[in-house]
């Protein structure tokens, strides 16, 4: 009895082998605009026994990911499939395949959709010009250089302020009229990010008028304001053009078979029908063809919101890739809105040895234009960027324009020269920040603090100093904290959660996260 | 217990038995494995399981394919490899000028014209400006050079009674400098504006009407199973005229059958007339892969590379029975053919191309 149970358990053990071994892992880099779809992705694996790991990116960054040498994911999913293209020159990307639609939209306040005159008529992009240059209009949008939903609006844009060529050329974006024109329009954002999915927190937490964001996200900002007693945003779709996000999945072969199987059933089960109908409840066009308007939920759907799946949708022609480029590069040299930038940076003991090392890297990332060029996060010539190192106290405070790349470098040799030592006061820096930040004419530039910290605030001042300072100058000036080290997540909450700001993690890649947080300013 | 005992071992010799006899049998008339490169349109094709028993049962042979753009295949290695099987002749041309000392044998085994997929208010409003022509169920483009003059003109959709789309007329294919349906919609579009086949001597008159219709066009996809899909998913006003194969849309109502009955009268086929042939060539490059070429002409297979996945016999001229499919016009032949331009224009239209 005894032998023949060993012989059952060998034979349970050959045919259940498979289960006892370690979950395989499968990294997907997404645009954050499916963050809300993470829950079916995640279902998957725990079905099919695998560890996905979702992270989240805007789409021109994961295009820009894709082009590197030796891409650490096994899958991009960004919100066009135009990014792969021109990401992929290293042709890794295989079995591309859209998941779901989604037209970015303007989501205006509907009262003041209403006032503008824009609810039951067609909406044009130069309507919305003009609400922006007389001031009646004022919102948030992504990076263009960042992110999918700003790229194509701003591609919108030019293409109005152009006079609706049939094509946008090189030498158009070099057109006199054109940069006052685009200067005017980007002057109506007063909050940036690097993603969409942010946008819609940020819409959230605070009063805002409008944000250009995908029709889902509309949708799902919607559901919570309703919910929350609040006025929902009207989806405008202007009739000469915004965009389709087309959300295509595609698998980055690295030679591994197992991984592009279990890639191969991913896919197909977020393609299945039922997959497909819980995607559509998450506001997503799903679906081979077209939308099927009779088969929609108008809760979702909602046609009090202006959301209209059954319109013909007309998107704008993207130029050729070098047009797109360019476009790109100057929106953040010379076109966008201008960003006034305080850093304040953690030197205090606990920072020796390689946390400076790695923070003086990150700094020269942002500082030296040569290297931040290739991120698309350089400096514009009107640009203000501030420093204040500190410990237990502010060390000293110097200030660069984004135009002189001598006190740039001086920058670098001064961070150079700066040994940590000390404790730490995160609040008394951010205070003196707040208060230079308040010298500037704020209609000209995007400001923010960005805060990078390895250790807890234990001296000196305190939360309750910086909350009283914040409200007392009644301005919108978001704090972004770099967490690193043994940093104090629940300070940094509140502080994110006072000023709208967000916090980037960067125990893993500290250069990563000061790249990140450029994108959202 | 002890019988027990000896149930488990008998059960456990039964296992190693069967497994061990389905090893056997399997490796006792061992198939030809065949290794080769083949352009993606076909991939359905060859995975469809019906094909595969046909090849291994009648003709003792696997295959072993990757998918690869038709002129990287004719231009890149050849180590390991078997045979290609490209989509156009042009990359067959391609493929001799630059492997001259090979002993290889060509035949064209499918072809498929290429064709503009619609929407039913852009080809009522066609027909309505005599642009295109109803007859039977099929839609012919009997003025194709005015309808191209008409996008090089910057005319608008409203010009032509189509009040629902914004902007100008235009008709997207795939980018022909990386894709085969976009380089042989150039090639016709180049015939067309000459009235004849388009060479050497005559390509300096249209090539800057040619550059500017590229220009025109933007940012393009790079496969034409993209453009396709994104013709379905982003509909009238995100793709109002495309340029792809006329297999598509019959592999697609195939696979597709349920919501097809719903899509049957909105989509509509425009053949341009002439129009070029997609030809599907089968470049068997050793002695191994020769028996290939005939595997491939087998009644059966043909008939099922037409009923499920549209393409057409080789032979041009010769009909298919259009009956058997779900799709509505498509014609049982396709008679007004042009030939596409050599290779040699065709390379010196996208070298231009490229420069733009």
């Amino acid at each position: 009895m005894k032998k023949n149970l060993i012989v059952f358990v060998s034979l349970l053990i050959m045919f259940t082998g498979v289960s006892c071994a370690k979950k395989p892992r499968f990294t997907i880099i997404s645009g954050s605009e499916n963050k809300s779809l993470e829950v079916l992705v995640l279902e998957f694996g725990r079905k099919e026994r695998v560890e996905i790991e979702m992270s989240y990116s805007g789409s021109v960054d994961i295009s820009q990911k894709l082009s590197k040498d030796n891409p650490d994911f096994d899958a991009v999913w960004p919100a066009s499939s135009i990014w792969i293209s021109m990401g992929d020159s290293k042709h890794r990307v295989r079995h591309v395949q859209s998941i779901m639609r989604s037209p970015i939209v303007i989501g205006v306040r509907k009262t003041l959709a209403h006032e503008l005159g824009w609810i039951g008529h067609d909406v044009k992009i130069k309507d919305i010009l003009s609400a922006i240059k007389s001031k009646k209009l004022s919102f948030m949008m992504t990076s263009a250089t960042q992110s999918n939903s700003g790229a194509m609006a701003y591609f919108g844009f030019l293409y109005a302020l152009l006079g609706n060529p049939e094509m946008i050329e090189l030498s158009d974006l070099h057109r006199k009229d054109l940069k006052a024109g685009i200067r005017t329009i980007l002057s109506g954002i007063h909050r940036s990010s690097g993603s969409s999915g942010w946008l819609k927190d940020l819409y959230l937490k605070k009063n805002y008028d409008a944000m250009v964001n995908y029709e889902s996200i509309i949708i799902e900002t919607n559901l919570e304001l309703i919910r929350n007693g609040r006025e929902p945003l009207y989806a405008i779709y202007p009739v000469d053009g915004l965009s389709i996000a087309d959300s295509p999945l595609g698998y980055v072969n690295r030679s591994d078979d197992a991984k592009e199987k279990i890639f191969l059933k991913l896919q197909e089960f977020l393609l299945s029908k039922e997959v497909q109908q819980k995607i559509l409840a998450h506001g997503r066009r799903t679906g081979i063809t077209a939308v099927d308007v009779s088969a929609i939920d108008t809760t979702i759907f909602n046609p009090d919101w202006g959301i209209n799946a059954g319109k013909i949708l007309i998107p704008i022609k993207l130029p050729r890739q070098e047009v797109i480029r360019e476009a790109l590069e100057l929106y953040q040299t010379a076109f966008r809105k201008p960003s006034l930038t305080v850093y304040c940076l953690d030197f205090s003991g606990s920072m020796t040895g390689d946390g400076i090392e790695q923070l003086r890297k990150a700094m020269e990332l942002i500082l030296d234009t040569e290297k931040s060029k290739e991120y698309l996060i350089q400096p514009s010539r009107e640009d203000v960027i501030v420093i204040i190192p500190f410990s237990n106290q502010p060390l000293w405070q110097a200030t660069a324009s984004g135009a002189n790349h001598y006190e740039l470098n001086a920058f670098l040799t001064k961070l150079q020269n700066q040994q940590p030592a000390g404790g730490t006061d995160i609040y008394t820096p951010l205070i003196m920040a707040l208060n230079t930040i308040k010298k500037y004419n704020l209609s000209h530039y995007i400001p923010a603090v960005v805060l990078m910290t390895d250790g807890e605030s234990n001296t000196g001042a305190v939360f309750a100093d910086l909350e009283r300072a914040w409200r007392s100058l009644g301005l919108d000036i978001p704090i972004f904290s770099i967490l690193f080290g043994n940093a104090s997540r629940s300070q940094l909450d509140k502080i994110s959660e006072l000023t709208g700001g967000k916090i980037f993690d960067g125990r893993k890649d500290l250069l990563g996260a000061f790249k990140e947080v450029k994108g959202y300013n | 217990m002890k019988k027990n005992y000896i149930m488990g071992l008998i059960l456990l010799g039964a296992i190693f038995i069967t497994a061990y006899g389905v090893k056997t049998l399997m490796q006792s008339e061992p198939p030809m494995n065949i290794k080769g490169l083949v352009g993606g349109e076909k991939y359905p094709f060859l995975e469809n399981s019906e094909v595969k028993k046909i090849l291994r049962k009648r003709y003792g042979v696997t295959l072993d394919y990757s998918k690869a753009g038709s002129i990287d295949m004719v231009l890149g290695k050849l180590d390991g490899l078997d045979f290609l099987w490209p989509s156009s002749q042009v990359a067959l041309e391609l493929f001799k000028l630059n492997q001259k000392e090979k002993n290889y044998k060509s035949e064209i085994i499918f072809n498929s014209p290429l064709v503009l997929y619609t929407w039913k208010i852009v080809a009522v409003a066609l027909e309505k400006n005599g642009i295109v022509e109803k007859k039977g169920d099929t839609y012919y483009i009997t003025r194709f050079k005015e309808l191209i003059n008409m996008v090089m003109e910057g005319k608008k959709w409203s010009e032509i009674g189509i009040g629902e789309l914004y902007g100008r007329i235009s008709i997207i294919p795939t980018d022909p400098t990386k894709s085969n349906s976009g380089n042989m919609f150039f090639g016709l579009v180049a015939n067309m504006l000459i009235g004849d086949v388009v060479d050497s001597t005559s390509l300096p008159k249209i090539l800057p009407t040619l550059t500017r219709y590229y220009r025109k066009l933007g940012y393009l996809e790079h496969s034409s199973s993209d453009l396709f899909s994104q013709f379905l998913q982003t509909g009238v006003g995100a793709k109002p005229i495309i340029a792809a194969y006329e297999n598509q849309i019959i592999e697609f109502s195939i696979q597709n059958r349920e919501i097809w009955p719903e899509l049957r009268d909105t989509i509509i086929i425009l053949y341009p007339v002439p129009t070029v042939w997609s030809a599907h060539p089968l470049i068997a490059l050793n002695e191994k892969s020769k028996p290939l070429i005939k595997a491939l002409q087998d009644d059966d297979l043909l008939r099922i590379a037409w009923e499920k996945h549209g393409f057409r016999t080789g032979m041009i001229g010769a009909t298919n029975d259009p009956k058997v499919l779900q799709v509505a016009g498509i014609p049982a032949s396709v008679e007004k053919v042009i030939p596409m331009p050599s290779a040699k224009v065709m390379d010196e239209i996208i070298k231009s191309l490229q420069k733009e």
